[in-house]
């Protein structure tokens, strides 16, 4: 699957590379859609996010952890600039929706409901169980590993860095690269809804 | 004897200063963290202005628990935190502690700088090099997006 992705990536840029604004790649179109499983998110509120959820509406999946002070941050900070800009080029109704799923429910369950809203208020943040966590990074081709705590009992997460695009029929659609240039994201997502919107018409 | 011990200390102390110029730091910030986050980041830019090659070891900040010099990396698409042994800065280089890149890990803050800390809040974080000197700068919090990142 990895190679796959990698290998549309080249041929996005390959395509594009000619022209000036795509030379930096910011996100790749997958060739055939990918079902996610049927998988439940919660909050410390007890509020539930499931794959249902994800229906009729375009939504950004990223994953992370709290305790990530440098790359979780700046990658939500891009991605709500990008949705802005997005903003512009496409319908109120299309405008993603951003999901920030934690895979260290350990450490974040108690915090989790505050983290997305702190970059944009429509931004959400959660976490889940185990199982449904592994099944989601698993469908989405995404990967995580939580490393060996240090003598003080801290560890790091290593995670995907690419953002999982989730199109209206629920369905995964491409994936965000970083490092998610506002305007050229922006670009991207726009194209990938008039794709999507074409498909349906067909 | 006394006069000529000061003498000898004062030389001393001004040759030593002349060796090991301070590093110019410029633009340290601490973007304003989630509420929760356990831990913060401090970016900065280190300019080397001396002969010598200056290498930073370690860090340390008032209320927080501890400080790391830290990485972030992206490897095959996956980000990837290490923790750096120590960052050289050789004559006359300038390295940036940036979103993204290298940055000080501020860890645990106590529940009284994490109930103060926003916007304009002010940490003087203490970076320490390997030949022993340390450097206090302040770091403001600000929030994100100012300065892109």
């Amino acid at each position: 699957m990895r190679a796959l992705f990698s290998l549309l990536c080249v041929c996005c840029f390959g395509v594009s590379a000619g022209h000036h604004a795509y030379g930096q790649v910011q996100g790749v179109m997958l060739d055939a859609p990918v079902p996610l499983p049927d998988v439940s998110f919660h909050d410390e509120h007890e509020t539930i996010y499931s794959s249902a959820d994800l229906k009729d509406q375009w939504t950004l999946i990223m994953i992370g952890f709290l305790t990530c002070p440098d790359v979780c941050p700046f990658t939500l900070a891009n991605l709500e600039a990008a949705v802005a800009e997005t903003g512009i080029r496409v319908r109120p109704e299309s405008v993603p929706k951003v999901w920030f799923v934690s895979v260290d429910p350990d450490r974040d369950t108690e915090y989790v409901s505050e983290y997305g809203p702190f970059f944009h208020p429509d931004f959400r943040s959660m976490t889940g169980s185990r199982e449904d966590i592994d099944a989601f990074v698993e469908a989405s081709d995404g990967f995580y590993r939580l490393m060996p705590p240090d003598s003080d009992g801290h560890y790091d997460v290593q995670h995907s860095s690419a953002v999982s695009v989730i199109a209206p029929d629920g369905t995964l659609r491409a994936k965000l690269q970083p490092p998610f240039d506002p305007g050229l994201t922006a670009e991207f997502l726009s194209r990938l809804q008039i794709t999507y919107r074409k498909e349906l018409s067909q | 004897m006394t006069k000529k011990f000061f003498c000898a200390s004062v030389f001393a102390l001004m040759a030593s200063s002349v060796a090991a110029q301070d590093v110019i730091i410029r633009d340290a910030y601490i973007p304003v963290a989630p509420p929760g986050a356990m831990a913060h980041a401090a970016y900065m830019l280190l300019e080397n202005p001396s002969e010598q090659t200056r290498s930073l070891i370690g860090a340390s900040a008032p209320g927080y628990a501890m400080a790391h010099l830290h990485s972030s990396q992206s490897n095959d698409g996956v980000m990837t935190m290490t923790m750096v042994e120590q960052v050289d800065i050789a004559p006359g280089q300038s390295i940036a502690l940036a979103p993204g890149g290298l940055h000080i890990m501020l860890m645990r803050p106590s529940a009284e700088l994490a109930a103060e800390a926003g916007a304009g809040y002010m940490v003087d974080v203490t970076l320490l090099f390997a030949n022993g000197e340390t450097q206090t700068v302040s770091a403001q919090m600000r929030p994100h997006g100012a300065d892109g990142s």
